[in-house]
């Protein structure tokens, strides 16, 4: 997964309804960057077969304890 | 009846000896509720820590709280104890802020079912306390309200987002608060002010009524004296709530015999990385310090290896990003201008994040908790610094939106947000003072609703130390 560029936060943002400028974009684009690199080598690896829920899954052992 | 009556300024007791002395009528709930009152109005416009308080209905309500105890009437665990808490959570009739302009006059119609829960028990409201602009924020400025001041240093930040509630129980304005814990807003307030704080699990108490910023890892936890006092609040709000789904069902256990057990023979991990490096000298000494004294109450040291917490930490900001830029999304677009700068500018950084980005971050939850806990498998729990520095200057951390506003967010919040993305309890405890006088925490990180733990280690932690037990004065 690669950070998105200014120009595609600005098209994402106005799809999403709420436009930012161009400086704006640049910004953001600056402040998110690091997500999205920290999380590099997890996005695109993960299995199919597996959702969000899996998560209560693995807390809800140790409840039933 | 004769009693013997304490000889303390009773805002100076801590909630469970209040709580015994009110029902035990050694004094009254409204001496109690008078003499927090005679500190708040010492304090406040030092600290900037509360946002409402409301003298005549809290004395009139001690007042009430007496005349049922007279008549042997008592509510709960903590009839009669005077209380203040973030405000941002809903209180039926009253104004809750949310710390922000765009919630300025808003009105609750409900009451938040961990605020109910301590009005079940007996407490008594003192007015709300101040926070970062809708919890997000770190630091404890607020552009809306001015930032709320440490009460060791008031040049320097409380942490964020519940600043009020750390500046106002380290001070002695309110014998525990409530927070809430995101991304470290309940565990930086208590390390930067020296008190105790406590994550919860997610899931552990209803969320019910609280204003949300990110549904999959808002928690709401207690801020107070000492891990007995959180012990106790955690019985009295934990368990399962038909308001939020969320809220675990279950038996809750019981945390204050909990917080009375031995620790020896236990064992506790110390990371190998990460949450050891690059730390302020000072944090490293008190790191080092706080192990010494746990071994030294019987606990076993050993290193663990955890995962790489800069991909939690990554996939934590994905998830809260895009989760608090939907709940805002509205007013995104109608009252952009209403937002404080940082604020604004962060909830911005959610409209651009895909939704198949999102969903991975969600997706990966599972299995990373799973990898987490299959490293910490040998230990009782971790122990590891909240952030790697005390508290810097309000001057330095006021970056509004600069550009370098993100780094310096995720520099304080770089120890705390991998928790929050594996929903996992951290009980925050003072565990020294640098050299120049600010209190520096420790967090005890344990497996999931395993609170018991990290309280009953909190708990022997704090028998054997004073560090809770200091306050700041009043120079």
């Amino acid at each position: 997964m690669t950070r998105p560029t200014a120009k595609e936060i600005k098209a994402i943002a106005d799809v999403a309804g709420v436009p930012v400028s161009p400086d704006v974009a640049a910004r953001i684009a600056n402040s998110i960057g690091p997500a999205f690199e920290g999380f590099a080598p997890i996005a695109g690896t993960l299995p199919f077969d597996l959702e969000p829920a899996t998560f209560l899954l693995v807390q809800a052992p140790r409840v039933a304890k | 009846m004769n009693v013997h009556k304490i000889s303390t300024e009773p805002a100076l007791l801590s909630l469970t000896s209040v709580a015994q002395a009110i029902a035990a009528k050694r004094v009254s709930s409204r001496e109690v509720t008078q003499s927090c009152l005679d500190r708040i109005t010492q304090w406040q416009l030092r600290l900037n820590a509360f946002m409402a308080i409301e003298a005549e209905a809290a004395l009139a309500a001690a007042d009430a709280a007496d005349a049922a105890l007279a008549k042997g009437n008592v509510s709960g665990g903590l009839h009669g104890v005077p209380l203040a808490h973030k405000d941002m959570y809903y209180d039926a009739g009253k104004v809750v802020t949310c710390g922000s302009k765009i919630r300025r006059d808003f009105v609750a119609t409900v009451t938040s079912t961990a605020l109910q829960r301590l009005k079940d028990a007996g407490t008594i409201r003192l007015g709300s306390l101040q926070m970062a602009e809708f919890a997000y924020g770190p630091t404890g400025h607020n552009s809306h309200y001015g930032p709320v001041h440490n009460p060791w240093a008031v040049d320097r930040i409380t942490g964020g987002s519940s600043s009020g509630s750390g500046a106002a129980v380290a001070a002695r304005l309110t014998f525990a608060a409530l927070g809430s814990d995101t991304g470290g807003s309940i565990r930086m307030p208590a390390h930067f002010c020296g008190v105790t704080g406590l994550k919860t699990t997610y899931g552990r108490i209803s969320r019910a009524g609280a204003m949300p910023l990110s549904q999959s890892l808002d928690t709401v936890g207690p801020l107070a004296r000492s891990a007995e006092d959180c012990a106790l609040l955690l019985g009295l709000m934990a368990g399962a709530d038909p308001e939020d789904p969320t809220a675990i069902a279950g038996p809750v256990p019981d945390y204050r015999a909990a917080a009375r057990e031995p620790i020896k023979g236990l064992t506790i991990g110390v990371p190998t990385a990460f949450y050891v490096d690059d730390l302020d000298p000072e944090v490293a000494r008190i790191l080092d310090e706080t192990v010494a004294v746990l071994k030294r109450e019987g606990v076993d040291i050993v290193q663990v290896e955890l995962p790489d917490q800069r991909q939690l930490t990554a996939a934590c900001q994905l998830v809260l990003a895009v989760e608090a830029a939907a709940f805002h999304k509205r007013w995104l677009i109608e009252r952009p201008q209403d937002y404080g700068p940082q604020v604004l500018m962060r909830l911005q950084n959610g409209l651009a994040i895909p939704g198949v980005s999102y969903l991975e971050a969600m997706r990966w939850r599972g299995p990373a908790l799973a990898a987490h806990l299959a490293a910490v498998a040998g230990v009782d729990a971790v122990i590891a610094p909240v952030a790697p520095v005390a508290a810097p200057t309000l001057a330095e951390s006021d970056v509004g939106n600069s550009p370098d506003a993100e780094a310096v967010i995720q520099r304080l919040t770089r120890f705390t947000r991998s928790i929050n993305y594996l929903g996992l309890p951290s009980l925050s405890i003072p565990a020294g003072f640098t050299r120049g006088g600010l209190p520096v925490g420790m967090q005890l990180i344990g497996r999931s609703f395993d609170e018991a733990m990290l309280l009953r280690i909190g708990a022997a932690f704090q028998r054997a130390t004073d560090f809770h037990e200091r306050m700041p004065k009043f120079a």
